[in-house]
């Protein structure tokens, strides 16, 4: 304990959870006086355990490297991909295949670019796509079994090419990935905060970590020293749970917004990279999703059910019971309508969502939606008034209104197109809405090895590399759904073999 | 020694419903769980499991006395639902710690019901 606490003057003046504060030439070896006294050595030091941290585990020990530690600051392994949806776009799939579906990683990156809108980088997406058939056979290879037959066309796709786990969730190849991972030799640990890096000039030659912590109470653990010879690998994912550091970002992120993320997901890591010296971008690229529900944590079923009711059915204002905006319009005009319904207090009036409960009873959309009570059946408008607070005259007027307009396929109110709407009539399935921040696709930039590139001379900085969500200026303004978990799990075999070749020199 | 003492004590006391022993004062004002009043009548009660001091745990003693967690399995009749089971996650399986879940010292409810609200109360 002595000798580590000699070693505590690096933290000195440092608030601790404020990275800004944090003065780099501090961690240095050269300014420090005694040389470091390290806790203990590894090869090569991961932070982060969910797509990218345990691709990059697995592939790297595979690659003849000995020694790698997985550091993962939650009590649970798996970070955010472990409440991910299981969605993984695969160009060249088995189903494709079978199917005699055309694809290929060229067609993807056609896709991503368009959403990208200008911003993406063509050259990374193109390394990551290639790399989707290796990522896809990690996972089979691992356990994971995907949804037999099943290949979706997802949202800003041309071609059905996302496959999905068999139990709907990312953290079917999180929890394979781990086994694997532990079995093949890699150290996993829990509850390890990254406090810093140590720096040797412009290289990453350990970390400053907090051993034993419990999140989220930074005075918890104890701080320990890891020299890293080979290198540290960002893996830490985005930071949309961090509230003040979107709302420095993006000011139009509204403070009643929840997240679909899991509690981990608050980016420090990529702030510590940033204090010395690695280049960040697209910081404010933060995507939300109009499709959250209040009545729920995480990314939830609501997304899944809306599916529904965006096409046959309609969204109420609990302020004056009407209709507000074409449920059917894009993300951003729809973020920005919903938000609008505020009491006099500025909180929240959450617009309720509805269609036809006889149309769907045992859809398993409505029955899971049910069961969780995120939405409700109500077998009359009066009753559905009484539950939200408005008035039942004006609620039937709106719905008389509408089912007029669904009859003459026409909406004279905000054009919505109405080839799926259908007559609405009670009992319904009703739900609330809410935006949700959901996706970063800023983070640190990376060449397209893997290495993080410095502010200083815009070169790669030594033994620092970054796989993921955390690597930033890849997706460009949209990141298309499917791709979040093939960009972690490709670029672990990317990192590993970059580390490869730069130990070789 | 100590160790054998309290797997004999909780072999006893095991149950396999999702809940948790009674919140009691054990020591002084301290809350423990009513199954665990053996262990604070040592007088190094709390090294047990604050091992390198008193803000800092694992789920190492957890897992000392009762196993693993695929070891330790749940009456599927105490569940919301068939899905709900936190001992067999779709999303952690093995890769998550006993606490975070499980508290000794206060009620808490499982790290699922971060997301899945209506499944699991404060035990």
């Amino acid at each position: 304990m002595r000798d580590r606490r000699s070693f505590l003057k690096f933290g000195a003046g440092v608030a601790i959870g404020s990275v800004a504060a944090t003065i780099p030439a501090m961690a240095s070896t050269n300014d420090c006086g005694p040389a470091i006294k390290w806790d203990e050595t590894h090869d090569i030091i991961i932070i982060g355990s969910g797509f990218g941290g345990l691709s990059s585990a697995i592939n790297i020990k595979r690659s003849g490297i000995k020694s790698v530690l997985v550091l993962e600051k939650m009590l649970q392994f798996g970070g955010n991909s472990a409440i991910n949806g299981g969605w993984f776009a695969v160009p060249g799939n088995p189903i494709q295949v079978s199917e005699g579906v055309k694809d290929s990683p060229a067609l993807l990156v056609q896709d991503q670019i368009a959403a990208g809108r200008g911003m993406a980088s063509e050259e990374h997406l193109t390394a990551i796509a290639n790399r989707a058939l290796d990522a896809f056979n990690l996972c089979v290879d691992s356990g994971v079994r995907f949804r037999e037959g099943f290949n979706m066309l997802v949202g800003g796709h041309s071609i059905a090419r996302a496959v999905r786990t068999v139990d709907g969730t990312g953290g079917e190849i999180t929890r394979n990935l781990y086994k694997v991972a532990k079995s093949e030799g890699v150290d996993l640990r829990n509850q390890q905060y990254v406090e810093d890096f140590i720096m040797e000039n412009n290289k990453v030659i350990g970390l400053k970590v907090r051993r034993n912590f419990r999140y989220p109470d930074l005075t918890t653990g104890e701080i320990v020293f890891i020299k890293a010879n080979k290198g540290v690998v960002v893996a830490t994912g985005g930071f949309a749970m961090n509230k003040q550091l979107c709302k420095l970002l993006d000011p139009s992120i509204d403070p009643t917004m929840d997240c679909t993320n899991a509690k981990g997901a608050t980016g420090e890591v990529t702030l510590t990279a940033m204090s010395h010296g690695a280049l960040a971008v697209h910081m404010n690229m933060i995507q939300t999703g109009h499709w959250g529900s209040p009545d729920e944590g995480g990314f939830g079923w609501s997304n899944a059910l809306l599916s529904i009711t965006w096409h046959e059915g309609m969204v109420v204002s609990v302020l004056n019971g009407k209709r507000f905006m074409n449920e059917r319009a894009d993300r951003k005009y729809c973020s920005d309508r919903i938000l609008a319904n505020r009491y006099e207090d500025n909180s929240p009036a959450y617009p309720i969502a509805f269609f036809n409960y006889n149309d769907h009873p045992d859809d398993d959309r409505v029955v899971r939606a049910l069961r969780d009570e995120m939405a409700w059946k109500m077998d009359s408008v009066e009753q559905m008034a009484t539950k939200f607070n408005i008035d039942p005259k004006t609620l039937q007027e709106s719905i008389d209104l509408h089912n007029k307009h669904v009859a003459e396929r026409k909406d004279p109110l905000f054009d919505r197109v109405m080839d799926t709407a259908k007559h609405l009539a009670p009992p319904f399935v009703v739900s609330r809405i809410w935006p949700k921040v959901h996706y970063c696709m800023g983070g640190l930039k990376t060449d397209l090895g893997c290495r993080v590139i410095g502010s200083k001379n815009l070169e790669p900085m030594k033994n620092l590399y970054a796989v993921g969500e955390a690597t930033g200026g890849v997706h460009g303004t949209t990141r298309l759904s499917s791709c979040a978990c093939l960009e972690g799990l490709a670029g672990g075999f990317i990192v590993a073999e970059t580390i490869n070749s730069d130990n070789k020199v | 020694m100590f160790k054998s003492l309290l797997a004999l004590a909780l072999s006893l006391t095991l149950c396999s419903a999702i809940s948790a022993s009674e919140l009691i004062e054990v020591k002084g004002k301290t809350l423990g769980r009513e199954n665990h009043q053996f262990i604070y009548k040592d007088k190094n009660a709390c090294k047990s499991c604050h091992v390198s001091g008193k803000k800092s745990t694992t789920d190492q003693a957890c897992v000392d006395c009762h196993g693993t967690i695929d070891t330790i399995k749940i009456d599927p009749k105490n569940l919301v639902n068939s899905h709900a089971n936190p001992h067999a996650s779709v999303h952690y399986d093995t890769a998550i710690s006993c606490i975070a879940c499980h508290a000794e010292h206060e009620k808490k409810a499982p790290l699922c019901a971060e997301c899945h609200r209506s499944w699991f109360k404060e035990m």
